[in-house]
């Protein structure tokens, strides 16, 4: 992934979050083999901004070389919620969103 | 007064001592003079053969001598060989994933951990996660006595990167030196949950389990489906 597509990509995904007015946001990154220290401040900034705007992030499908990557890197993403796949991250969303349900009830 | 040397056929000994030093000059180790003739010369003769005889000796000793260096050292590379085979096989074998249970990995370790063996482990273990789709793996290093600071700082980057993924490892079976190593290497250990025993692990583990389905129970209960809007 190049770093101009990794900028257009969060542009576009905080743009699609305010359109749909998205609660949660899946992220699947099962695609990445590997990330430099650009993409994995991107994820974790993402992950960040999407917060801001009252949106739930889980991303999904993080390969072990990609892992590994990032921990030597020291971008370990707290507070960035991580599931093994898309069925378990929707879970994890669902979960997210009925504690939210409770805020406005 | 000079004493008249009676020395026989002076000519021909004088050729046949140059010719047979000239002969182990070339190598031949069997050449000797031998004279029968008893003179005054026959005394050098002797001599000369002798002198023949020890360097002939040494020459062969030599000879053995290396030889038998050469059949070691071939030996030696056969088992050099062996050895890196052996190191090679005990590499893949020595860390088996197991999922003892429902969404549990268990990952044994048993003998001395070297970096290589270390971030073997590690890939191993993260891709079985992978795999498997387990949430809880368990990583127990009751059989390893010590650990180097490289080793301590694959097993936690190890927890730290089966986060990422969405998992959460546990680190049983700690020695005490292991946990010197651990403060002394200033890692966060808040960030690391361990156990004292395998068997601790194992009931966190399944206790995890059960918390996890209770908790996907009662979010159908109050979810239903009619978030469609």
């Amino acid at each position: 992934m190049h770093d101009k597509l990794a900028i257009q990509l969060q542009s576009q995904i905080l743009e699609e979050i305010a359109k749909t007015r998205a609660k949660g946001v899946l992220i699947d990154i099962s695609v990445l083999e590997m990330v430099d220290s650009f993409i994995g401040r991107m994820l974790s900034g993402m992950a960040s901004m999407a917060a801001i705007m009252d949106t739930s992030v889980v991303i999904v499908g993080m390969q072990p070389a990609v892992a590994i990557t990032l921990v030597e890197l020291g971008l370990e993403m707290p507070g960035v919620d991580t599931a093994l796949n898309m069925e378990k991250g929707m879970e994890m969303l669902e979960r997210r969103l009925n504690t939210r349900k409770q805020d406005f009830q | 007064m000079s004493e008249i040397l009676n020395v026989q056929n002076a000519k021909e000994r004088i050729d046949r001592i140059e010719d047979i030093l000239a002969s182990v000059a070339a190598g031949d180790m069997d050449a000797r003079i031998q004279s029968d003739i008893e003179d005054d010369f026959s005394g050098i003769e002797a001599a000369i053969d002798l002198l023949i005889n020890d360097l002939t000796e040494e020459l062969r000793q030599r000879e053995k001598m290396q030889k038998e260096l050469e059949n070691k050292l071939s030996k030696i590379q056969e088992q050099q060989k062996t050895i890196l085979q052996q190191q090679e096989d005990l590499l893949e074998l020595s860390s088996p994933v197991s999922k003892v249970w429902d969404n549990i990995l268990i990952l044994p370790v048993i003998g001395t951990l070297d970096s290589q063996r270390t971030q073997v482990m590690m890939e191993n273990l993260l891709q079985k996660i992978v795999d498997t789709g387990c949430t809880i793996s368990i990583l127990d290093i009751t059989g390893v006595p010590t650990v180097d600071t490289q080793v301590a700082n694959h097993l936690f980057k190890t927890v730290t990167a089966a986060r990422l993924l969405g998992a959460e490892c546990i680190i049983s079976g700690i020695s005490p030196a292991i946990a010197q190593t651990i403060v002394h290497l200033g890692i966060d250990l808040s960030s690391i949950r361990t156990k004292a025993t395998l068997q601790d692990a194992m009931i966190f583990a399944m206790k995890q389990n059960r918390r996890a389905d209770e908790i996907r129970t009662l979010s159908n209960l109050a979810m239903p489906n009619d978030n469609v809007d």
